[in-house]
């Protein structure tokens, strides 16, 4: 007699996702004026 | 012809390396493309023989080469079902997902020279349609963000652990919120077939953006 055995909980399907978030456009933005300030001061020289 | 198991070669991390190295190019162009972050950050660059575009951001780039390697593991041991790249709004409800659909044969028939043929030329073709895919996309609302799942089993996230902790970069199961779309809108972009994987890039598009 074959028995079909019910899916266990470690081959339960789940979605992960990481708990740190990546940099703000906000963030990013603020660090690409300065890059052009400082690429603009090292042409200044 | 030889026919090798899983085992021979490391078949796994050779395809993990093929395949999270596409996906860091991947990450990079879709945020690109999708206007998440200003477009003074990426700097061109050739990959897979085609101009892609490439953040030169240092955290955001550390990000997503820290995301990739806690998925390596994954997607070494046959462990990662999909990996999806998410785009969500202010309220972090996703408007875009871009579903990465991963499946590897258990087998592998190959000759010496057959192992990573085609393979380049195949993801090649994904580069190309996700850099010219916001012309089937509506535009996104300002401030998006981005996040990255992957679809697993529960065992396999042990795989997972490890690398968690040398990189000190947790993963956590995702909540509704965060997967949950309102009326998708599906948007196929490309599949391949070769030796050694398997793999459809398709988009989820939210009906309504704003």
């Amino acid at each position: 007699k074959t028995e079909l055995s019910a899916p266990s909980a470690k081959d339960k399907k789940v979605i992960l996702l990481p708990c740190r978030n990546p940099p703000s456009r906000e963030r990013v933005q603020l660090w690409l004026e300065a890059r052009k300030q400082y690429e603009g001061l090292q042409k200044e020289r | 012809m030889t026919t090798l198991t899983r085992q021979d070669l490391n078949f796994g991390q050779v395809v993990a390396d093929v395949l999270c190295e596409f996906l860091e190019v991947a990450i990079h162009l879709i945020l690109y493309v999708r206007d998440v972050y200003p477009s003074g950050i990426f700097q061109k660059r050739k990959k897979y023989n085609v101009p892609v575009q490439m953040s030169c951001h240092p955290e955001l780039n550390q990000y997503i080469q820290d995301t990739l390697h806690c998925v390596k593991p994954l997607i070494e041991k046959n462990d990662a079902e999909k990996v999806v790249v998410v785009i969500m709004d202010k309220e972090h409800h996703p408007v875009e997902r871009f579903v990465f659909e991963i499946s590897q044969p258990p087998l592998l028939s190959i000759s010496s020279d057959t192992l990573l043929s085609h393979v380049e030329q195949l993801l090649r073709a994904f580069i190309l349609k996700i850099s010219v895919c916001d012309a089937v996309l509506n535009n996104n609302p300002p401030g998006c963000s981005f996040t990255v799942l992957v679809h697993t089993r529960d065992a396999a996230t042990r795989n997972m652990e490890k690398v968690q902790v040398i990189k000190d970069f947790p993963w956590i199961v995702a909540d509704e919120q965060e997967v949950h779309m309102k009326e998708p809108r599906l948007i196929p972009l490309k599949s391949m077939t070769s030796d050694i994987v398997k793999m459809q890039l398709y988009v989820e598009e939210r009906a309504q953006k704003t």
